[in-house]
């Protein structure tokens, strides 16, 4: 048989009550336990006046925030919340930057508040729960046990049931604190949120203009250079008709008019094939080790090339890898008198690594006309960075580190 | 010259057949993919075969591929291919199955119908075009840089030439040489490189290749 609870009002539907009566009863304990901890916590602070207190410290610190991951589980189990997990913990590299970074981790301080917030409100709800899922049977019961007149016994018997009857919602109202303490407290911070919303619709940003600029590309492939290829022929075949057809001043004057036309369509055809490998070059649809291929081959330089990547980074990333090679190379080419290059592309940790060498002058620099702050910028948009290793007399080494995920 | 066009734009697939045409060829068929170039070649025996690189379904090498299977099936089959884009690596393999009338140009040089005839007429007598761009990018990107500085840039200019798959009376034309110091100039580059004496214009195109690109 399948009753469906759906019918009853939410505060009754026996699944939340159990849940919710559940983590009333169970918060006092753990905000005991948690108080312990924040006593020992305070112990150990008072000790960090000697060097052996501070990672103490620091370690307990980082323990609330564990305590404050238990907590969200178990409100998210019971209770049903939606809360979004903190950023996790990056210390620093080092000893003192782990340190630092454990003291200073306002996720940790605010769990350890939400310890010390939790006391209040886990009596409210505990006493709430018992008092009243308590004392409603044993007032029900009243009767039973009720020395007194039986008028009484029933008055009594009736605020038991009506007891009874608030109860689920009486225990949905007293856990309103505790569940505001984990909501402030073990979730994000407004700042946290705001910042991976915002991480989400930078990537999204990314990959909507890397994939404009490729569907402008394609249709200016197809369509338009198409028809340009054909204009161009089509007055290339003008002028051959001209070139036999007699010597009229009128047709001369024609030759003449088709023939800058002509130069007009090449002209046009050659620009419109600069800007669209300026764009999206054919080849990085085959991937980057082909589209590194062909810049390396069409350099002034000879280049060598050594690309190892685990697997196919977003079209993003590729894009901007392709643009910053075709950058460095023709810096190295033009700026530096360097006689060869060098291009390494590799995975590196969960991203990628570029490496441009070369072996020319040396001296390069962030501004100077050689684009490199550009790139940078470029760069940054999808969190990378970008290094430069070039002291006068050279060699010079510029390294770009691009995450995998744009 | 019987003739069959695999482009799939319309626009310069209907010209090349006016083109064509127009100067007195028959062009046997006018396709749109890989598949039914190779049927259009299998029914009319062309003489050559004009065939765009970037072709559906993938538009990335159908063309190529194409080209080099009818090659291998028809083996009097004169095949040019274009592309859009220069692409070295489409040479090398475009002559690994041998350099009798065979012949690579970029799309612009349609722009240029004199020229583009001129390549058709020495693919179909079994000589090797390759566009001069493609062989400026072969040249400048070949690891044999060094070696090329030692050529005087006369030498240069005649081998880039060579490169091209032109003939010795073509290159004295085309530098303003006699035919006898143009003779001179490709005895000592060859010398100078250490490349064994050619048999034929075509079959040194190749052997000029393999050594731009080992």
């Amino acid at each position: 048989m399948n009753v469906s609870f759906r019918a009853l009002p939410a505060a009754w539907d026996p699944r939340r009550v159990w849940r919710e009566l559940g983590y009333a009863l169970v918060s006092l304990p753990m905000a005991a336990a948690g108080l312990a901890y924040l006593l020992l916590l305070v112990a150990t602070g008072l000790s960090a006046a000697t060097v052996a207190g501070v990672p103490m410290l620091a370690v307990g610190v980082l323990g609330a925030r564990r305590l404050g991951a238990a907590d969200r589980r178990l409100a998210r189990a019971l209770l049903r919340m939606r809360v979004a997990e903190p950023p996790p913990f990056r210390p620093r590299p080092g000893l003192a930057g782990w340190l630092g970074s454990a003291l200073g981790d306002a996720v940790a301080w605010r769990a350890v508040a939400y310890r010390l917030a939790k006391v209040p409100a886990a009596i409210l709800a505990c006493a709430t729960a018992v008092g009243l899922w308590g004392g409603g049977p044993i007032l029900l019961a009243c009767p039973a046990w009720w020395a007194g007149s039986w008028a009484q016994g029933l008055a009594m018997s009736a605020a038991g049931a009506a007891l009874l009857l608030l109860a689920p919602w009486a225990v949905h109202l007293a856990l309103a604190p505790e569940r505001l303490l984990v909501r402030t407290l073990l979730g994000q911070s407004g700042a946290a949120a705001r910042i991976s919303e915002l991480e989400t619709t930078r990537a999204q940003a990314v990959a909507e203009s890397a994939a404009t600029l490729r569907g402008i590309e394609r249709d200016l492939h197809d369509g338009t250079q198409a028809h340009l290829v054909a204009l161009a022929m089509g007055l290339s075949m003008a002028k051959e008709e001209l070139a036999e057809a007699g010597g009229d001043e009128r047709l001369d004057r024609t030759r003449h008019l088709v023939g800058v036309a002509h130069r007009n369509a090449k002209q046009a055809l050659a620009e419109l094939r600069d800007l669209l490998t300026g764009i999206h070059p054919a080849a990085l649809d085959q991937g980057l080790e082909t589209a590194l291929g062909t810049l390396a081959a069409g350099s002034a330089l000879p280049v060598a090339l050594r690309v190892d990547l685990a697997d196919r980074p977003p079209a993003a990333v590729e894009t901007i890898a392709y643009f910053c090679t075709a950058e460095l190379l023709a810096n190295a080419a033009r700026h530096s008198g360097a006689r060869r290059a060098a291009i390494e592309l590799a995975s590196h940790g969960d991203g990628l690594r570029l490496r441009v060498r070369d072996d020319g002058a040396g001296g390069a620099a962030m501004g100077r006309g050689t684009g490199l702050r550009g790139l940078a910028d470029r760069v940054r948009v999808v969190d990378g960075t970008l290094e430069i290793d070039s002291p006068p007399g050279g060699p010079t080494v510029v390294t770009v580190n691009l995450p995998a995920r744009a | 010259m019987r003739i069959v066009i695999a482009e799939d734009a319309a626009v310069i697939r209907d010209g090349l057949a006016l083109l064509l045409t127009g100067k007195g060829h028959e062009v046997a068929a006018a396709v749109g993919d890989a598949a039914a170039l190779c049927a259009a070649v299998a029914e009319h025996r062309p003489d050559v075969a004009v065939v765009d690189i970037r072709m559906p379904p993938t538009h990335t090498d159908e063309g190529l591929r194409a080209a080099i299977r009818l090659r291998g099936e028809h083996p009097g089959l004169g095949v040019l291919v274009f592309s859009q884009h220069i692409e070295t690596r489409y040479a090398a393999e475009l002559l690994a199955g041998g350099s009798h009338g065979v012949g690579y140009l970029l799309k612009d040089r349609v722009a240029e119908v004199s020229e583009f005839l001129d390549a058709l007429a020495r693919i179909a007598a079994g000589e090797t075009v390759l566009d001069p761009e493609v062989v400026t990018q072969i040249m400048g990107a070949s690891r044999r840089a060094e070696d090329l500085r030692e050529l005087t840039d006369r030498e240069r200019g005649v081998l880039a030439l060579m490169a091209e798959g032109r003939s010795n009376a073509a290159i004295a034309s085309a530098l303003f040489l006699s035919y006898g110091s143009v003779e001179k100039h490709v005895t000592q580059i060859f010398a100078k490189l250490g490349l064994p004496p050619s048999r034929g214009d075509h079959r040194r195109v190749l052997a000029v290749l393999r050594y731009l690109e080992p």
